[in-house]
């Protein structure tokens, strides 16, 4: 609601009068043509009496909403506010009258408080029964107390004063920024109070009776920064945090080792303030990851954020060298697994749920144990089949006994074997294929066929409409490398597909995703394939190549949430899930997993077994598709960050804050992190007074090598803006940063980009380009080329070619050439509105975007075949769009994995990071699918209503002090996936007002949906 | 206490909010502002320029008027040519309309406007007694209203919606409305007693004019109601101090009673506070409900006192509102500065000092958009030019290439200074 400014809509939050749920009863505009907006924010308090609304949006006005009883709003008015610089208004309890206390800043920069009572006849302030003059030149803050003390606590830097009209109490504190409070009894005699550096304390007001006889203060030890703080119960309190994570913690009554009272229960992860980020790709498997400056003060940090599904692991054992992994139950229609047979190279052990609900080696009979397991299943009549290297058994799942065995025939060997409840495929030394069928008691060789080849793997997973039953099988063959699928009984080849290339296929599977059948084929280099396969013909179509890692793929299905998934186990575990009936790829967020099996004990539901090195892990799976975020704390706040893929390398501009001393001062660094484990390696120490202001990882012509190169600038105290800063080249040699070259300038450098070989970087007005040059000494410096006045701050550059855009300061944004004849940078055109810029990109040759500082985004198209100069020399705005938050940076890039064969992959997105933590995808989608979607948005805004009725149309027009026009060119995809939320009769009513079927709907918007 | 590192990195992690960045940024530009020593406008004027104003859509193109009957349009933020190793860029005129074209005006031009919603027409106003419509693409007049006299100054309103009215202040006593849209007068506005040298429209309503006086009167007018409804009187000076809730009922009487009586001049506290306690306002809907009750007050038959009241000794040479719509700052040749508060009326007493001010033709003012600073072309027998602003700072601007009595070329700095401030907001 703050975000839009004076055009503020104000409700009326029924939950804090009456205790039940959001119920928004009256709302009105509240905007004034006149007056300017405060600097401090705005100001919305109610009467605790629930008389009136106080609201303060513009300098020397106090507007009053009254309402009655019923919750009815009546008419608004102002009252002139003598006090110009209000930095906090609050109503007072326990007043006959509603009074607002006010604190204030006169123009000598003293600070005092007043209160006025608000008489609502004759739509004025009366003076109120107390003020007091020269605070604490800090004091920022008031906190109304409750009855029966009444009164008002106003909290400095250096004290923290009670004042009413009968007492004034005052007590010292160590000096700190004050951000936040929350009351602790509803008496009002305690409060805890956050503070800039995240320390929180407990404020106490001792009385005796109503009369407030002293402060006491008192350390309770350090949470997040906090923006917010609510006392739950039960000594619970949730700290907000917008510069940290928000907590959960809870208020020891003894302090532990540390002489902290506060025990943090639980963390909710906050991305804000997304300063910088970069898109990498660390694993190299196409699938980027995010890697944002997040946080501030002390709470600052690196996340890493990456799409994936994670596991959320429930037990672990340690158990070396896993080699096959299955899970059985006790009788063929239990619903629950309860063994899980673990396979070594010379054993085979059982695992089974005890009584306990422990995991326990347990021992079943009939099994042959003392060597490798190749497979086992569950079969029909309560039975249970394994296959070893010499022989098939049978065993029975409720007597545990050995039923019956086949043996491979004397002088051939088991290489690989597979089963279902009913079948058997066995594929033995020499090309020898043999199928078995079970029986009640007895296993049956029904065929028997060789081939001209070993057999590298097998499958018989039922895919038919039998479930027990499957008609075909399906071999991956060594040599030829080849998948072959043959007819069950009588093994007769039916399809016969090459793979091509060298690599023989290691795993194959059988599988239906939403009625399609697939046959799956992982081979031994981390490469996966895919098919569509006709279940009558055995046809194979539809052939799809796409690489899951480097290592090789067990393919087996598990079902979550009651849908069959794949799961491919790799270097690069990966989940293959249809949607829509394509096929898709989602990461799991494990290092390197060898075996999974599907566990689904009563213990453990829905639970899959993992094998790692090392390590057997239990553990249920997230949905599909979501975010993992992970943390790296810094305790410094990371200001720019630039990845260096040659020696695997982050480089950040960060500073701290040093409170050490009496001085609060700043230190800037260059730090150097391992892009794995992301250590610090080596640090650069910048000078007194100077920041870094950009970083860059690039190489130059005529040079091998690649640099770090940082930008930064000498912020002195009594300039207005920098007039000093420097370039400084690194190489990293030997995981140091090594300073080989730097050179001053004549201002900030605020950004720099790699050009044509050279360096650009953008100095306080000027855009100005170097030249990596050889000096006669063999060192290398940078040499100033050529440069581009005419801004007032370039502050965002980006390049494409031999064109620059230039983010400004102020006046939006302008295109450069670079002229390689002559040597010289020339504007080309710009765009003429007053955009003050907080980041620009290029999406392709002819758009650029930009993001403003009313959180609103805009592009423009530059106009090459304009008819005039003046057509030529202007940037045309062609997209408007409110965003609704404040974007600190754009990167070309994407969060999900691009697949070469489908139409997403095609789409360039842009990714931004904001001042809220919110980290959003702008895609430039095709022309049709925009029109179509745009129609699709437009029907929705009718069915989905704003809180509070604030439209959806007005919520994201462009707006700023000098206009406000619709939105054009900009779709807000979260209102358009809105869709698949809607109930069915909803979806009806739009696809019957756009004259589309809600399949066809649904499906164009899931497959938006696959874009982040 | 925080952020050495500057304002941007506290912006960039939330710390300060984007439209406190914006103000502070533009209030350290505006108070740094000096003659630029990179951007030269090339005057095609042999007159002193009265009038300039950069277009309210792009900021871009800077309109004159010239006492030699000259207009021009120049572009201020694209150079026509760049001197001194690219470092002073030249900005020469789009065109220029002089006396020689076939619609051109004989005499000087006191005023040229442009139309607020684009930079296809402009306006101006001229001592032929015309004001000319013209299309900026072709520069040809496409309406001309003939005036009863020479034309002071003339006005559109940026807020308008609802009309396209062209308000002309002339050397006859009634304010006249010229309608774009019918090319007629729309209606005459009658109650000033001599010529009208400076006229505003609100920047709060679209149907509120603002007019200031030969006769020294600066009264509001309400267009689509009969008469004026607010004059502004110089001895009303004192703001209503809030009563403490004791003595409430006396003071009150006592405070009004005060302030008609004082002589404000005497009253006024030297020191007193720029922006101080004098500013508040209300919506535009209590200024019409102030209209009711001045109304009432004002019976046809008994205007005397009320109606001669005046803003300034002499002419009231120019208004200028401020962009919050809170204030309004005039000028008279009396050579003082008012500020006033527009909701009550009340003369602020902000004590400007300024030197001589021009008192035969009208004068333009800017105010930088939070109203903090206003300039003011001021004469003055060193010949430096002089901003005067509301917390009474007086910024002198001795220009380092001075070139003596081309007093113009100080304006169009000023201006084009101005016009910088224009982009920020």
């Amino acid at each position: 609601m703050g975000a839009r400014g004076c055009r503020g809509y104000y409700k009326e939050f029924a939950a804090l009068l009456v205790g039940h749920p959001l119920l928004n009863r009256a709302m009105g505009d509240v905007s004034d043509r006149i007056g300017r907006p405060t600097d401090n924010g705005q100001i919305g308090v109610i009467d605790p009496d629930c008389r009136l609304i106080g609201l303060h949006l513009y300098d020397g006005l106090f507007k009053v909403i009254p309402f009655d009883n019923k919750g009815q709003l009546k008419e608004a008015f102002n009252i002139r506010l003598e006090e110009l610089q209000v930095l906090d208004i609050k109503f007072l309890y326990g007043c006959a009258k509603p009074t607002i206390v006010v604190l204030y800043q006169d123009n000598k920069d003293a600070r005092h408080v007043k209160t006025y009572e608000v008489t609502l006849k004759d739509k004025d302030f009366v003076e109120g029964p107390w003020s007091q003059n020269n605070l604490d030149n800090g004091a920022d803050l008031l906190i109304p107390v409750p009855p029966p003390l009444c009164g008002v606590l106003i909290i400095g830097e250096e004290t923290i004063v009670y004042c009413s009209a009968s007492a004034f109490k005052a007590i010292p504190i160590t000096p700190s920024i004050t951000r936040s409070y929350g009351r602790v009894d509803t008496d009002g005699s305690r409060y805890l109070l956050g503070d800039h550096n995240g320390l929180l304390h407990l404020l106490v007001i001792t009385h005796e009776k109503e009369k407030v006889t002293g402060l006491k203060i008192e350390l309770l030890g350090e949470t997040s920064v906090a923006s917010s703080i609510s006392y739950l119960d039960n000594a619970v309190v949730f700290v907000g945090s917008s510069y940290g994570d928000s907590q959960l913690i809870k208020l020891n009554l003894h302090p532990d080792a540390k002489g902290s009272y506060v025990e943090v229960l639980e963390k909710y992860v906050n991305l804000g303030p997304i300063v910088d980020f970069c898109v990498v790709d660390l694993e190299r498997q196409g699938q980027g990851q995010v890697v944002t400056c997040s946080g501030a003060y002390k709470d600052g940090s690196l996340r890493i954020v990456r799409n994936g599904i994670g596991i959320n692991e429930q037990a672990s054992v340690e158990l070396q060298g896993i080699k096959g992994m299955w899970s059985l139950r006790s009788a063929t229609d239990d619903t629950f697994d309860t063994f899980l047979v673990v396979s070594f190279i010379s054993e085979t052990r059982i695992l089974a749920m005890n009584i306990e609900d422990e995991l326990e080696e347990t021992e079943i009979e009939g099994f042959y144990s003392n060597s490798q397991t190749l497979f086992c299943h569950d079969a029909i009549y309560d039975q249970i089949v394994q296959a070893t290297s010499i022989s098939v058994r049978l065993v029975s799942s409720t007597s545990r006994e050995l039923r019956h065995e086949w043996f491979a025939p004397a002088g051939h060997s088991i290489n690989v074997a597979t089963a279902n409840t009913t079948q058997v495929l066995l594929a033995l030394g020499g090309g020898h294929l043999i199928y078995l069928e079970i029986g009640d008691g007895v296993l049956t060789e029904i065929n028997h066929s060789q081939l001209e080849y070993d057999i590298s793997c097998l499958d018989i997973n039922p895919i038919g409409d039998d479930p027990n039953y499957s008609h075909l099988a399906v071999v991956g063959m060594w040599t030829d490398i080849s998948v072959r699928i043959f007819s069950l009984p009588d093994l007769n080849l039916v399809t016969k597909e090459p793979l091509g290339g060298e690599i023989i296929p290691r795993s194959v599977l059988l599988c239906t995703f939403e009625g399609m059948s697939y046959l799956l084929c992982a081979l031994g280099d981390g490469h996966h394939l895919n098919f569509v396969l006709n279940t009558s013909t055995g046809e194979l179509t539809d052939r799809k190549k796409v690489s899951l890692g480097t290592q090789p793929i067990t393919l087996r299905t598990f079902s979550s949430k009651n849908t069959t998934h794949v799961f491919a186990a790799s270097d690069r575990p990966t989940v293959i899930y249809s949607s829509n009936k394509k096929l898709l790829y989602s990461n799991v967020n494990l290092k390197e997993v060898s075996l999974m099996c599907p566990f689904n004990s009563a213990a453990f539901p829905d639970s899959l077994a993992i094998a790692k090195e090392g390590e057997l892990t239990i553990g249920t799976i997230d949905d599909i598709q979501k975010l993992h975020i992970r943390s790296i704390p810094l305790r410094e706040h990371a200001r720019r960050i630039c990845h260096q893929e040659q020696t695997r390398t982050f480089a950040i501009c960060s500073l701290r804050h040093n409170q050490s001393s009496a001085e609060d001062f700043e230190v800037h660094f260059i730090r150097l992190l391992d892009d794995q484990t992301f250590d610090f390696i080596s640090t650069y120490q910048l000078d007194q007074f100077e920041c870094g202001c950009s970083i860059l990882s690039c190489s130059f012509s005529d040079d091998s090598n690649v640099y770090y190169c940082v930008g930064t600038a000498y912020v002195m105290p009594e300039e207005n803006e920098p007039t000093k800063g420097r370039i400084l080249v690194f190489a990293v040699e030997d995981g140091k940063l090594q300073l080989i070259a730097e050179k001053e300038t004549k201002g900030a450098v605020y950004s720099l980009n790699a050009f044509n070989g050279k360096l650009l970087a953008a100095i306080n007005q000027k855009i100005q380009l170097y030249k990596w040059m050889l000096r006669g000494d063999g060192s290398r410096e940078l040499q100033s080329e050529c440069g581009h006045h005419g801004h007032i701050l370039a502050l965002y550059v980006q390049t494409r070619g031999d064109f620059i855009v230039v983010g400004d300061l102020m006046k939006s944004i302008s295109l450069l050439l670079y002229k390689h004849e002559e040597g010289a940078i020339e504007e080309r055109a710009r765009d003429y509105n007053a955009n003050w810029m907080s980041a620009v990109e290029i999406l392709d040759d002819e758009i650029y975007l930009g993001a403003e500082n009313n959180f609103n985004l805009f592009t423009v198209r530059k106009n090459s075949e304009g008819a005039t100069d003046e057509e030529r020399g202007r940037l045309e705005v062609v997209g408007e769009y409110h965003l609704g938050e404040f974007v600190n940076r754009f990167r070309h890039g994407s969060l999900v994995m691009r697949l070469p064969d489908s139409d997403i992959g095609q789409i360039p997105t842009v990714i931004f990071g904001t001042v809220n933590g919110v980290i959003g995808v702008i895609a430039s989608l095709p022309h049709d699918q925009c029109v179509f979607l745009e129609k699709l948005q437009m029907h929705l805004r009718k069915v989905i209503k704003g809180v509070g009725g604030f439209g959806h149309e007005q919520w994201r027009s462009f707006y700023n002090e000098k206009k406000t026009v619709d939105s054009k060119n900009f779709l807000d995809g979260d209102l358009i996936e809105s869709f698949l939320d809607l109930g069915r009769n909803r979806m009806e009513e739009i696809s019957k007002a756009m004259g589309i079927p809600v399949e066809e709907l649904v499906k164009s918007v899931e497959e938006l949906t696959r874009l982040h | 206490m925080r952020g050495r590192c500057g304002r941007r990195l506290e912006r960039e992690f939330g710390n300060l909010r984007p439209n406190l960045f914006v103000n502070r940024i533009a209030r350290a530009r505006i108070s740094s502002i000096q003659l630029s020593n990179y951007k030269e406008i090339v005057s095609s004027h042999r007159g002193s320029i009265d009038s300039l104003q950069v277009d309210l859509t792009e900021g871009r193109y800077l309109l004159a008027g010239a006492a030699d009957a000259t207009v021009a349009v120049y572009d201020v933020q694209r150079a026509t040519n760049y001197e001194g190793g690219g470092l002073i860029a030249k900005h020469k005129s789009v065109f220029v309309i002089n006396k020689q074209h076939e619609n051109g005006h004989k005499y000087a031009i006191s005023s040229a406007i442009w139309y607020p919603i684009d930079t296809g027409l402009f306006v101006t106003g001229s001592y032929d007694h015309h004001v000319n419509v013209w299309d900026t693409n072709t520069t040809q007049v496409v309406q001309n209203f003939k005036m009863p006299g020479k034309v002071y100054k003339i006005a559109m309103s940026p807020q308008a919606r609802a009309h396209m009215l062209i308000a002309a202040g002339t050397e006859d006593v009634q304010v006249r409305l010229c309608d774009i849209a019918s090319g007629a007068f729309a209606h005459t506005l009658s109650g000033h007693r001599d010529g009208v040298m400076s006229l505003e429209w609100s920047t709060s309503s679209e149907w509120v004019l603002v007019t200031g006086g030969c006769d020294g009167a600066i009264r509001f007018w309400d267009i689509r109601r009969a008469g004026w409804f607010h004059i502004l009187d110089q001895s009303h000076s004192q703001l209503g101090r809030r009563p403490s809730l004791l003595s409430r009922t006396t003071t009150n009487k006592k405070s009004s009673s005060a302030g008609q009586i004082s002589n404000a001049k005497v009253r006024a506290p030297q020191r007193k506070v720029p922006n101080g306690n004098a500013l508040k306002s209300y919506s535009t809907g209590r200024i019409s409900s102030h209209v009711k009750t001045t109304k009432q007050r004002l019976h046809p038959g008994m205007l005397s006192n009320y109606n001669r009241a005046t803003g300034h000794y002499g002419v009231v040479t120019g208004i200028k509102g401020t962009g919050d719509g809170m204030y309004l700052l005039s000028a008279g040749s009396d050579s003082r500065l008012k500020l006033w508060d527009i909701e009550s009326g009340c003369n602020t007493l902000v004590n400007f000092e300024t030197k001589r001010l021009q008192s035969t033709k009208a004068i333009q003012m800017a105010v930088s958009h939070d109203s903090t600073l206003a300039y003011i072309p001021c004469l003055t027998t060193v010949k430096e030019l002089y901003t005067g602003g509301n917390d009474r700072q007086i910024l002198v601007w001795s220009p380092s290439k001075y070139i003596s009595d081309e007093m113009d070329e100080w304006r169009k700095g000023q201006n084009t200074a101005v016009d910088q401030d224009n982009w920020s907001d």
